[in-house]
């Protein structure tokens, strides 16, 4: 079955490259702009992986972290957040908040795959 | 129309479409030509050399009509509904071309067009890129890219 | 387009977007708005455009935007005070970074020196000690180029392990990993199960379960992890490679991965891969599955105990591989799902997943449409006009009554044609935005090289105009810029003298008034010495010596061809063009333009376009024998002259008299060369038309026909410009209209008055 990836970034280009990559791996992509936009998406769609930027207007990566796993039906939904910098804190804050793995902007599409296929059941 | 083949020869074969003006048999590439159609009045504009004709609508496009003759130097023909319009295709541009009628459709390859002797006059020099004999008769090859007059001012 | 190239395309659009983002945030911050959200957004927009450099590699547009960034981010965090000085420091650095892009988007350079010496300022905005971490920072983020990469990947479900290709080369080595998860593993919704599985695909795998901390059912805790994997990994990857595979879990999980000298000494006995049914993990499986945080208080003893029950009747209990484990551990799962109750603490953290206080409001929901297809729809719907207008012709010509079904039917059917009309040219209005966000550099820029302060007011952003004309917005407006600050403001030391603040306001405003667009630019400099002007036109001959002007009639001399104020060449204006050459260009849209201005006070330029360049309002006139539209808004008045107010100047030209003023009066048909017998003036009808600059002249026509609003062709596409003629459109009768160019019509017939010009002649 198709894994859907939804995918959290408010920069398009990052959307689209990850897209791209995702999709050429047989995924199904959804998009959101931001954190509050991909809440609402998760909570109406659904996902097997969420992929999520941390900086963000309105909800940032943490609090999409927050929020999927509050929410009892995604408590176990895995999320990749993407950090720029190899940022020890950003990626710990991230960690200690629930994500299950993350993603070193600038990726590499292999890299961004192997990410997603690591989590995705 | 009927189909003409020319004789064979070698080079790059062409299919040109020619045409009459007056008694003149002309030709221009088929791959130019767009449509041909009847005569429509067209609306003239304002000071402008008296082979434009002027504008026509052609499904809303403003197209111009070049009289063709009158562009060759020739009399100027006032169109009737026999006369035809080319429409035809040069660079990005889309003009109408009034001619008497449209007579053939000539299949000839590169090497049989000769090109256009000293003795012609520069008018027909600048519009006539070559000749060739057909079944007798004699056809000149138009340079399209010249009928415009702003191209006129550019060769000039 | 290759994928590739198409991002790259996107990123250079969105870049454009985040400058702009920038550019108006940082403005904001000018203003005094430093609030965390304008600078968040500040800092992010610069984030994300070095975010996507990084993936295209574009090494230059990287290490300038990293620089800019973390001078952000240290105001972001408050170690920098974003006081005035350091927000025009940003603003310039913003200047460079629009550099950086451009340069990168046309693979040119930008200029270095210039880069170079932003750079160092923005070093030491940062301090020394941040901006070596800088260096040290910079250069690592490049890693990774993104490369397209066709990918072979299986199926993300159960990937077989048996798949994967045994290492068989003399570089296979054998690895002995530990493995043991805890439930912080889980609660972060990684999964033991897939991680086997990700070693499997490295080499060829024996997996040993340890189930003996499985306590008994009645004790069984489900944020707890209680079994524990011993894999046997045969594989030519090293250790970092299998590092990897464990790099999210590995902080929550005890991992030991040793390399087996012998490589045949794991076991002397086949391994049993998968444990006997009841030694198997339901609570690490219920806890990956609900996700049971370690606050979920979800005691096993409340669970009911089927978890455990269903034995999967398809496993057996040996020869099982990792994706066998897998699916089963998926089916325990399946068969858990009632017991995963919600857990209480739940809902207020889902509160928490509301917006923080953001005041950002949900954009409204847009669509991206390629303008290729909204301008085939606005073609589209200007044939239906043309059709329309062509259908009710041949009803009226026809003969049927006005009260006739068809006829109301028709009438309907117009204003219908109308609305869709203007649905549709709606769909391409824009904001003057766009145009109006690149003004503020342009006048930094100005202000910088004419050495004079300025500070820009823009109002009247939000106005919106068609794309046609949006596009033709940009040069009139930098030229009126430039002219405002190089030509009208004063310098710092003379504003002082005069009493004035020392900065000089430039406003730039767009308003749509009658059915136009107005950009006005406007400045409190010293206004337009008229005297001056005078002599200037008088010397260069654009007017008699003893010309009687009017006030706004000397302002607006600075429009004709040949004129220049400036005293010394500046820079500005050297390489600017005249404001004759503005003023030609908006006249050719159909818009005009004027100056007026206070001595001591200021100037305003004032410019109209009508708010889209596909249709236009016109009066269908008769002149002989041609059907002729003219603009309405060139349009004053009407009228009927009697001869007795028409007189005769020399032989042929006439004006008339309208109420107190004598206007020229032109015979159409005659100025175009239609005709050569003029036309009997009381047997016609005159147009009174307002040129540019407010020049007036009665168009003499045989008849009206009234007004309609018509789809503006354009002569040019096929043809050429056609002095006299705007344009063209077509009319119902499906003929070819050509549509007056008013203000060329009167100046030339004014041009044709004085002696140089007797080219109208006929």
């Amino acid at each position: 079955m198709t894994k859907t990836v939804l995918t959290i970034d408010d920069s398009r280009t990052m959307r689209e490259m990850l897209s791209m990559a995702l999709v050429q791996a047989g995924y199904r992509v959804i998009q959101a702009v931001d954190g509050v936009e991909g809440l609402e998406i998760l909570k109406s769609e659904g996902a097997d992986v969420v992929i999520t930027d941390i900086n963000m207007p309105r909800l940032d990566g943490f609090g999409v972290i927050e929020g999927v796993r509050a929410n009892p039906d995604h408590r176990a939904t895995p999320i990749l957040v993407l950090t720029t910098e190899s940022d020890v804190a950003k990626k710990e804050r991230a960690r200690q908040a629930g994500a299950t793995g993350w993603i070193v902007k600038p990726f590499n599409p292999v890299k961004l795959v192997d990410a997603v296929r690591r989590v995705a059941a | 129309m009927t189909e003409t083949q020319a004789p064979q020869g070698t080079g790059q074969r062409r299919e040109l479409i020619s045409f009459r003006i007056g008694d003149q048999e002309y030709c221009v590439d088929i791959m130019s030509v767009r449509e041909i159609r009847g005569w429509t009045p067209a609306t003239p504009l304002p000071r402008t050399p008296s082979f434009v004709k002027g504008v026509i609508n052609l499904r809303g496009a403003v197209l111009p009509i070049i009289d063709l003759g009158a562009r060759l130097g020739l009399e100027t023909s006032a169109p009737t509904a026999r006369h035809v319009i080319m429409v035809v295709k040069i660079g990005d541009r889309t003009l109408g071309l009034l001619v008497d009628a449209v007579s053939d459709i000539i299949n000839l390859t590169e090497d049989m067009v000769q090109p256009t002797p000293d003795v012609a006059c520069d008018q027909v020099k600048t519009f006539v890129k070559g000749l060739f004999a057909l079944e007798g008769r004699m056809v000149s090859l138009i340079a399209l890219d010249r009928v415009l007059p702003e191209t006129e001012a550019e060769a000039a | 387009m290759d994928p590739f190239e198409s991002i790259k395309a996107t990123f250079f659009q969105e870049c454009e977007e985040l400058l702009t983002d920038l550019e108006s945030g940082l403005l904001a911050m000018e203003r005094g708005e430093k609030d965390s959200e304008t600078i968040n957004a500040v800092f992010r927009a610069v984030h994300s455009v070095k975010g996507g450099a990084g993936a295209f590699g574009l090494e230059e547009l990287i290490r300038f935007a990293h620089v800019f960034e973390t001078a952000l981010d240290l105001i972001r965090s408050g170690k920098i005070e974003p006081t005035d000085e350091v927000v025009k420091i940003l603003l310039r650095a913003n200047d460079v970074l629009a550099d950086h892009v451009q340069a990168a988007r046309s693979d040119g350079s930008v200029e270095h020196s210039r880069s170079a010496a932003m750079l160092d300022e923005l070093q030491t905005l940062i301090g020394a000690e941040a901006a070596a971490a800088l260096e040290d920072g910079g250069d690592d983020e490049d890693d990774f180029g993104f490369t397209p990469v066709q990918m072979v990947v299986e199926d993300g479900g159960e990937a077989p392990a048996a798949e994967a290709e045994p290492p068989t080369g003399p570089g296979a080595r054998v690895w002995r990993i530990e493995f043991q998860p805890k439930p912080e593993m889980y609660v972060k919704a990684n999964e033991a199960g897939l991680v086997l599985r990700e070693l499997a695909r490295l080499g060829s795998t024996e997996v040993d379960v340890d189930g003996a901390e499985v306590p008994p059912l009645d004790q069984l805790m489900a944020e707890h992890a209680y079994l524990r994997w011993t894999i046997k990994l045969t594989t030519d990857q090293d250790e970092a490679a299998i590092r990897e595979v464990f790099e999210f879990v590995e902080d929550d999980c005890v991992l030991t991965i040793t390399e087996e000298t012998g490589g045949e000494t794991f076991e002397d006995e086949p391994p049993a891969v998968v444990p006997p049914q009841d030694e198997f993990d339901p609570a690490a499986l219920l806890a990956r599955l609900t996700g049971a945080a370690p606050a979920a208080e979800a005691p096993a003893a409340e669970a009911p105990p089927e978890p455990a029950a269903p034995a999967p009747p398809a496993a057996e209990p040996e020869g099982m591989d990792v994706a066998g484990l897998i699916a089963m551990a998926q089916k325990a799962t399946t068969d858990a799902e009632p017991a995963a109750e919600p857990a209480p603490k739940a809902a207020p953290a889902a509160a928490a997943s509301a917006p923080p206080s953001s005041t950002a409001s949900a954009p409204a929901a847009t669509i991206r449409v390629d303008l290729d297809r909204v301008d085939r729809l606005i073609n589209a719907v200007g044939e239906l006009v043309i059709q329309q207008a062509m259908l009710s012709q041949r009803v009226i010509e026809s003969g049927l009554a006005r009260s006739s079904a068809v006829a109301l039917g028709l009438e309907d059917l117009e204003l219908l044609t109308r609305e869709i009309q203007d649905s549709v040219m709606a769909i391409r209005a824009q904001p003057v935005k766009s145009v109006f966000q690149r003004m503020p550099r342009l006048v930094r820029e100005c202000a910088d090289m004419t050495g004079k302060k300025v500070r820009l007011v823009m109002e009247g952003e939000n106005t919106e105009v068609d794309k046609t004309v949006i596009e033709r917005l940009s040069d009139p407006i930098t030229h009126m810029l430039r002219n405002a600050i190089d030509h009208g403001l004063e310098t710092p030391a003379d504003r002082e003298m005069e009493g004035k603040p020392v900065e000089g306001t430039v406003r730039l405003a767009a308003l749509h008034r009658g059915g136009r667009i107005v950009i006005e630019v406007s400045d409190d400099g010293r206004g337009i010495n008229r005297e001056r002007v005078r002599n200037i036109a008088v010397s260069k001959g654009l007017i008699a010596e003893d010309a009687v002007l009017t006030e706004d009639e000397t302002d607006n001399l600075i429009f004709l061809p040949g004129f220049s104020t400036a005293e010394t060449i500046s820079d500005l204006s050297g390489r600017g063009v005249g404001m004759d050459v503005v003023k030609r260009s908006v006249l050719a849209l159909g818009g005009r333009i004027s100056i007026s201005s206070e001595p001591g006070k200021g100037s305003k330029f004032s410019m109209s376009l009508p708010l889209t360049l596909a249709v236009l309002d016109g009066m269908v006139v008769t002149s002989a024998e041609q059907t002729l539209v003219a603009p309405l808004s060139n349009i004053v008045e009407s009228l009927t002259p009697k001869a007795e107010e028409v007189h005769y100047i020399g032989g042929q030209d006439a004006v008339i008299r309208i109420r107190d003023t004598f206007v020229p009066l032109i015979d159409v048909g005659r100025a175009l060369g239609f005709r050569d017998t003029p036309l009997n003036a009381a047997d016609s009808v005159a147009i009174l038309v307002e040129s540019e600059g407010g020049g007036k002249a009665a168009l003499l026509v045989d008849a009206i026909q009234g007004q309609r609003q018509v789809v503006i062709k354009s002569l040019e596409a096929n043809y050429q410009h056609v002095e006299g003629v705007a344009a063209a459109t077509i009319l119902g009768d499906g003929r070819v209209a050509l549509i007056l160019d008013v203000d060329a019509l009167v100046t030339t017939s004014r041009r044709k008055s004085a002696p140089r010009e007797k080219r109208m002649a006929v």
